[in-house]
């Protein structure tokens, strides 16, 4: 029989408690330590470029947790449920991180000759001629000029931005004009939420798959694969899951989540949590498959470059991160109801997106293409990412702590306070 | 007991004359209110157990049954002469056989959503419409099962090619084949279905023996019951099969139709090789299930006047996972265009211009207008979600646009591959037409049959959610509970 709580009672305080401070405090002390580590490892490598390329997978993973947030805001207004409110507000804190992913991006569009072929080859013939290029990158690099050309670059990238910034900033305001809004009822709201999310999701989808393709297919002008954007939005949901159970969790040590998580949501958050690493698997199997079975010269390449010289273990190990751990430990019941033990999944999962960023980027670059070996440069795909998630875990410990962490004014909260039975 | 502690100031949407609408979310009620546990029961093991047969259900049977002899027409005819009767070529060896056989099996899956999928996301309005929509699934698994087995042609040696079996020949099917794959999937899905389903009818079998009147059926019902006494313990096995079961179903749901659409993305046929197939034929599989559930549901609802127990809510709810569903194929069909280009893939960017403006680009624009137009601008607006008769409509139009979708999948690819000289063109003969027109028929004629025998809403699960069934708090702990 589970423990049952009676009479359970909201604190008068909602607002983020004090230990948000401390893990601020804790990020800055990351975020400084793999600071310098990536400048001392600058020195020992002398490239710049391997700066640039930790910097891409940086901004991958902050990007993930930022729209990751942004997306399962969305969904949970659409949908509805409890399990939606519980996260709400830490996952509002996620998506007004944005403005710290953009200024992220500065960087990558500013060096992007120095990251993509594409930027970097301004005449292909040339470059083929000169045995810099293959004939088929030649013709996919002259082909796709009209998409992949610099200014179309910027001007996609500043456009992305502008749209996800809209949702985010309407989502926010009325999500804080709510809780003290008396003047109209909960009809009025959640259908203000719904007009917005609903259309948000389908314009979201669109969006992140431009993104997809510009920031991360387009490093291998000639690959495409059409399932690449809905994987890339499976893997923004995945992240942001996983993030935003991790804060929940650690924020029910405190007043005023303890007395708002229970056990049932937990559950119900594990589950939809193992929903993601079934979807995620079946999308990257698929995908796979497909491709394998084609065997086509412009498709296979890209598997090629990362599974032969090395890769291959990489891909094994990505395989064990992201699907046979989560997947194990989620069907268990039990782990899903314990904080501790949830968390530890969640941090799997977190851990599980860096290694597949990682595998997706690196063997783009050609010092790295389907040959893996060590060098000083190679490290930076552990520095560089990790200060700029460090960097992005402050920014968002000060957003998150910037409102109550409990949203009112919605009727779900009053089913969160009613004491759980086991079966609930 | 609704939710407690609402603020009582909290102004309300006006509530319908009929109290349909929940003052507290604002939402249409999933049950009408006023319903009891007897009322329930009543209603529903009524319209099984009644001697009084409507006429409209014998005339419904009847023609349906005529419909269904078409097929039976068809089938012999191709068992007599060959697949030469059909209108399939070279290169477009895959016809109507195919095209129904995505478009059946596709139809099911909503059912298995929502009796899986919706059970485990707690999701109790699903408890009105998942045992007919489970039927559903049934019914549309025999027509769509049956197509490639006829398709070969000579099907009763179709056991060789289709069935690994250990064998004096040493003669082994092709296990990198998708279509061999696909016997894996249909056959599994099929299994897990009929169980799923059964296994949930259990209590209400119980119900029905104890109710019926006469011998035969007390009988009949009894044994089919499997000895239910609805005891303490009866139940929460059933409630842990149950979970197992829609566990099992669930990831069913994603890989019968993802099997389906590996038959065509893992051959590099322009049209047929792309990643994005699996996600989007799953997608399309469950919005053409969904518009099944609401051609089913509407005319039912109507028929037997259960309007209070399929109340606008699940219309409602149906619509938005259309919706949502619908966008997801248009995902599907944006980015095969767009990846057309960007494949820098001259075949892959003369199919998609061939088929939005080739000779059978007509197909195409139908299932633009049915699946895409139509559908995804109207099914925003809360208001059409629950006008009944606009959504019957719709529904017809996407299951249209559905089969048209599988059409432009299926025969404009292979009309045109990658060498001019074998280009072709199709032209379905009338043993064609017959056959898909005869599986409607028989579709139709088994569900009618299912209605008439069987409670076609879970009694037992419609009294779960009624208020008198849910834990009262303050009662319990007078009583000293758990």
């Amino acid at each position: 029989m589970e423990e049952i709580h009676h009479s359970r009672t909201l604190p008068a305080d909602l607002s983020a408690p004090a230990a948000v401070l401390q893990w601020r405090t804790r990020a800055a002390g990351v975020t400084a330590v793999f600071a310098i580590l990536a400048v001392l490892d600058l020195l020992l490598s002398h490239s710049f470029d391997a700066i640039l390329h930790g910097w891409l997978m940086g901004l991958i993973l902050c990007l993930s947790l930022t729209l990751g947030g942004l997306a399962l805001l969305m969904v949970q207004w659409v949908s509805g449920g409890k399990w939606g409110l519980l996260i709400r507000r830490p996952l509002e804190a996620m998506s007004r991180t944005l403005p710290i992913v953009f200024l992220m991006f500065l960087p990558i569009a500013i060096f992007i000759k120095r990251i993509y072929i594409w930027a970097r080859i301004t005449h292909p013939e040339q470059a083929l001629h000169n045995g810099l290029i293959d004939a088929m990158q030649a013709h996919a690099i002259a082909y796709k000029r009209p998409y992949l050309n610099i200014e179309g670059f910027w001007i996609r990238g500043i456009i992305y931005f502008l749209i996800f910034g809209i949702f985010t900033y309407f989502l926010n305001k009325w999500s804080l004009q709510r809780d003290t809004d008396t003047a109209h009822n909960n009809w009025y709201w959640q259908k203000k939420f719904e007009n917005l999310s609903g259309p948000g999701l389908v314009v979201y989808s669109l969006v992140l798959t431009g993104m997809c393709v510009d920031w991360v297919m387009s490093l291998d002008p000639t690959w495409f694969s059409s399932m690449f954007g809905f994987m890339f939005i499976v893997a923004q949901g995945y992240a942001g899951l996983a993030f935003v159970i991790l804060v929940v969790l650690a924020l029910s040590q405190y007043s005023p989540m303890d007395a708002v998580l229970r056990k049932t949501e937990q559950h119900d958050l594990g589950k939809l949590c193992f929903a993601f690493v079934m979807l995620n698997i079946y999308m990257a199997f698929s995908q796979y498959l497909i491709i394998w079975s084609g065997n086509l010269p412009n498709e296979i390449r890209w598997y090629m470059d990362r599974i032969t010289g090395g890769w291959g273990p990489i891909a094994g190990l990505d395989f064990l991160f992201h699907w046979v751990l989560p997947f194990f430990l989620l069907l268990s019941r039990d782990i899903k109801r314990n904080k501790t033990k949830l968390a530890r999944v969640c941090v799997i999962m977190l851990f599980a997106r860096c290694w597949d960023t990682w595998w997706l980027i690196a063997p783009a670059f050609p010092s790295e293409r389907a040959n893996l070996h060590f060098t000083w440069g190679m490290l930076e795909y552990i520095f560089v990412p990790g200060a700029m998630i460090g960097l992005w875990l402050i920014y968002f410990f000060t957003t998150l702590r910037s409102r109550n962490v409990v949203a009112q004014n919605d009727p779900h909260l009053v089913e969160l306070m009613e004491s759980q039975h086991a079966h609930a | 007991m609704v939710t407690p502690g609402i603020s009582p100031q909290e102004p309300r949407r006006v509530t319908g004359a009929d109290g349909m609408i929940d003052p507290v979310t604002g939402e249409q009620r999933v049950i009408a209110p006023g319903h009891t546990f007897r009322s329930v029961t009543e209603k529903l093991s009524r319209i099984v157990l009644t001697p009084h047969t409507p006429v409209g259900w014998f005339l419904g049977l009847g023609l349906a049954g005529s419909v269904a002899i078409l097929l039976l027409v068809a089938v012999t005819w191709l068992f007599l002469k060959g697949t030469g009767i059909w209108g399939i070529t070279i290169p477009v060896a895959w016809g109507f056989a195919i095209i129904n056989f995505v478009w059946w099996i596709g139809i099911g899956h909503a059912g298995t959503l929502i009796s899986a999928i919706l059970l485990l996301f707690k999701q109790k309005w699903r408890n009105s419409i998942n045992r007919f929509a489970e039927a559903m699934t049934l019914f549309a698994v025999v027509c769509a099962a049956m197509y490639p087995v006829i398709h070969t042609g000579r099907p009763w040696l179709a056991i060789y090619w289709l069935f690994p079996y250990p064998n004096t020949m040493n003669y082994w099917p092709q296990f990198r084949s998708p279509l061999m794959w696909d016997v894996f999937a249909v056959s599994t899905y099929a299994t897990i279905s009929v169980v799923f389903w059964y296994i949930g009818m259990i209590p209400d079998l119980g119900t029905m023996r104890d109710r019926a009147k006469s011998k035969f059926a007390r009988f009949v019902y009894g044994n089919m019951a499997l000895g239910w006494r609805g005891s303490t313990r009866h139940w929460m096995r059933y409630e842990t099969a149950s979970l197992l079961l829609a566990g099992l179903a669930t990831p069913l749901v994603l890989s019968v139709h993802t099997v389906i659409s590996f038959d065509f993305a893992v051959a590099i046929m322009p049209g047929w090789h792309t990643t994005i197939f699996p996600p989007y034929f799953v997608a399309g599989a469950i919005y053409s299930g969904f518009a099944m559930v609401l051609t089913l549901a509407i005319p039912i609802r109507k028929f037997y006047h259960l309007e209070d127990l399929i109340t606008l809510r699940h219309l409602d709810n149906c619509g938005k996972v259309m919706l949502a569903t619908g966008f997801i194929v248009a995902y599907g069909y944006s980015t095969d265009i767009a990846y057309a280009w960007y494949s820098a893939d001259k075949w892959e960017f003369f199919m998609a211009w061939n088929r939005i403006f080739g000779p059978m680009g007509w197909s195409y624009w139908i299932l633009i207008v049915s699946n895409i137009l139509i559908p995804l601008t109207t099914l925003w607006s809360r208001k059409l979600r629950q006008n009944v008769v606009f959504l019957f409509i719709l529904s017809l139009i996407v299951n249209t646009g559905m089969w048209f979708e599988r059409f432009v999948i299926v025969v404009v690819s292979l009309t045109r591959d990658y060498l001019p000289g074998s280009w072709g063109t199709y032209k379905a003969t009338r043993w064609d037409y017959m056959t898909f027109i005869g599986t409607l028929g028989l579709f139709t004629f088994l569900f009618f049959l299912f209605i008439r025998l069987l409670p076609m809403i879970p009694m037992s699960e419609i009294r779960q959610i009624l208020p008198g069934a849910k834990i009262n708090e303050a009662e319990l702990q007078q009583r000293g509970g758990h």
